[in-house]
């Protein structure tokens, strides 16, 4: 901002703030009573027992916590969580980044590969999730058939009803859908980088898997990090792609925190237990946010030495 | 690269095929089951491609509950981009142009509301739109969606308005326009790519949305697409043929408007997030 100094510079900076506000408003009043507020009022609806039976709300302190903690549920929704986590985060953001150096490379296909890169990121998510449940389907799948008919199976296998394969299934289906975003960021990003360094590393005989790695990747550091920890919070609340592959079935073996809380929730009436789950899963988002916010500071900092 | 051996890029351009199959062979298996006619789809092992391909599928796919679940997307996602792309815009230049500390701390406040789960804060919001009588109504999904895509939509614009040089607002004020004129006159149409990129991407986001469209509409005039599809599941058994036939109409307006201005869009996505 100017600072003129006079007095009528001052008159219009005090109007400017005035209407900075004005401005701010309806954004900040909206994120504050439709986001913050409820984050307390998750809080507050954890200390009360609802049933389906029982729907008036009942103060029962802590008791939910405990029951949460004492029922195995709890141990095996966080376990899935983080293997639901740490493989979609892994696979989507080494195979976008893979994808990325194949697309930034000059080629006569590269630039109809970066249009049709994104289509899996822009189809419906439930769209996404039907169409991979009807590809893992044990008869009548596009998987199942294509492995019958080379003979590497007998029978179809249900990939989404067994406990052993459901989860790994599901990742897949998310990491095809979630990819081309990671893809199209490191692609920008690598255009970013400075030619002059690339070519330095050339003269200095470098050869490409060299330069990658002593000249790409630490200059894209700083985007590399925030992407993973973006991934991380958004697959952690992913809940299209559960939902409609195995409702957290089969047995639990899929359940993550937004599935059980929804069916805790909205299946149930058991509000005050979905709610308990929604505390847990606020506080590992805070954990994740503030980690964002420390990587990406440093990153400025990095940036403005 | 400079200096491809023509060994090397006969490996990238098998490596580009791979890739291709790998997006395309999904959409591929869609479009083939959607044109299979009567029971085709429930052939084994499947066919690759129908032997008379049909649009049978399509003409009951679209039947009037699915027409209503479409009047119901549409409504829902373009009254949310209207309203957020205005509201984010607004934000967005004070923002980037009145950084005191306070409203610093506002903005990590709001770029921090769009991680937090939908999820976990959903059940005081339909407590809220219970109580408010709002449940099953249009109003409550453009709010739902409204404080959603909010978050993003201000951090992608942000992101576009801080390459706008400051000198631009002061130019402008010294040429005489009040705040309101220099934001309309001056900011605003050099921000239409960022506003197309914003636009673009709170429609893919609402269009899809299903978490809340599922927990606040309890009848079917008031569905939406994605609700309306996790219904057909159930439904009709799982008849694959027009399911696959209904995601293809689905997909089809959000592809289209993608394809029409990617160009913009990509630019603006990776602006934010590469950026910071």
């Amino acid at each position: 901002m100017g600072r003129g100094g006079k007095g009528s510079a001052e008159g219009m900076e005090n109007r400017n703030r005035w209407l900075a506000w004005v401005f701010l408003a309806p954004a900040m009043i909206l994120v504050a009573v439709l986001m913050y507020y409820p984050m307390i009022g998750t809080a507050i609806e954890s200390l009360y027992s609802t049933s389906f039976i029982n729907p008036n709300p009942q103060f029962v302190g802590l008791k939910l916590y405990r029951q949460i903690f004492a029922s195995g549920d709890f141990g095996q929704i966080v376990r899935n969580s983080v293997v639901w986590t740490v493989f979609v985060v892994l696979l989507q953001n080494v195979f976008g980044f893979a994808i990325a150096l194949l697309l930034n490379q000059r080629l006569p296909t590269s630039g109809l590969m970066r249009s049709l890169v994104l289509l899996p990121w822009i189809l419906p998510g439930v769209v996404a999730a039907i169409l991979w449940r009807f590809m893992y389907d044990p008869q009548l799948g596009l998987i199942n058939s294509f492995l019958i008919r080379i003979g590497l199976a007998d029978q179809g296998v249900a990939w989404l009803a067994e406990s052993s394969t459901a989860m790994g299934a599901a990742v897949i289906a998310a990491v095809w859908k979630g990819f081309p975003f990671s893809a199209v960021v490191y692609l920008a990003a690598l255009q970013n980088v400075d030619r002059e360094q690339i070519e330095a590393a050339i003269i200095d005989g470098a050869g490409a898997v060299r330069r990658l790695f002593s000249v790409v990747i630490p200059s894209m550091r700083e985007v590399i990090v925030i992407n993973v920890v973006l991934t991380t919070i958004l697959t952690f609340n992913y809940f299209d792609m559960i939902w409609v592959l195995t409702r957290g079935g089969p047995q639990n073996a899929t359940h993550i925190f937004p599935t059980k809380i929804y069916e805790l929730g909205f299946g149930q009436f058991r509000f005050g237990e979905a709610a308990a789950y929604g505390v847990f899963s606020i506080l590992i988002l805070a954990v994740l946010i503030a980690l964002y916010f420390i990587l990406q500071r440093r990153g400025q900092k990095a940036a403005r030495a | 690269m400079s200096g491809q051996s023509p060994y090397a890029r006969l490996w990238l351009a098998i490596a580009q095929v791979a890739l291709a199959l790998v997006i395309l062979i999904p959409f591929f298996w869609m479009v083939s089951v959607s044109l299979k006619p009567g029971d085709e789809p429930f052939a084994i092992p499947a066919n690759l491609w129908p032997d008379n391909p049909t649009l049978e599928n399509y003409v009951t796919a679209f039947r009037p509950e699915f027409r209503v679940y479409f009047l119901n997307s549409i409504i829902v996602s373009l009254s949310t981009v209207t309203i957020v792309v205005s509201l984010a815009l607004l934000a967005a230049y004070t923002f980037t142009r009145n950084q005191t500390r306070v409203i610093l701390v506002l903005m990590a406040l709001v770029v921090a509301a769009q991680m937090f789960p939908a999820s976990a804060i959903i059940i005081p919001i339909y407590k809220m739109m219970k109580s408010a009588d709002l449940l099953n109504t249009y109003a409550s999904l453009i709010l739902a969606y409204i404080t959603v895509t909010l978050p993003v939509a201000i951090w992608m614009l942000r992101a576009f308005m801080a390459r706008l040089p400051v000198e631009l607002d002061e130019a402008a004020a010294v040429d005489g326009c009040g705040p309101f004129r220099t934001f309309f006159s001056v900011i605003l149409p050099l921000c239409r790519p960022g506003i197309v990129a914003t636009a673009v991407f709170v429609l893919i986001v609402t269009w899809q949305e299903f978490l809340f469209a599922l927990s606040f509409t309890s009848t079917k005039d008031m569905r939406t697409l994605p609700v309306g599809m996790n219904d057909f599941i159930g439904q009709y058994g799982i008849r694959y043929g027009e399911l696959m036939a209904s995601s293809v109409l689905i997909s089809i307006p959000v592809v289209a408007v993608f394809f029409l201005l990617q160009r913009q869009f990509v630019a603006g996505l990776t602006a934010g997030a590469v950026k910071g």
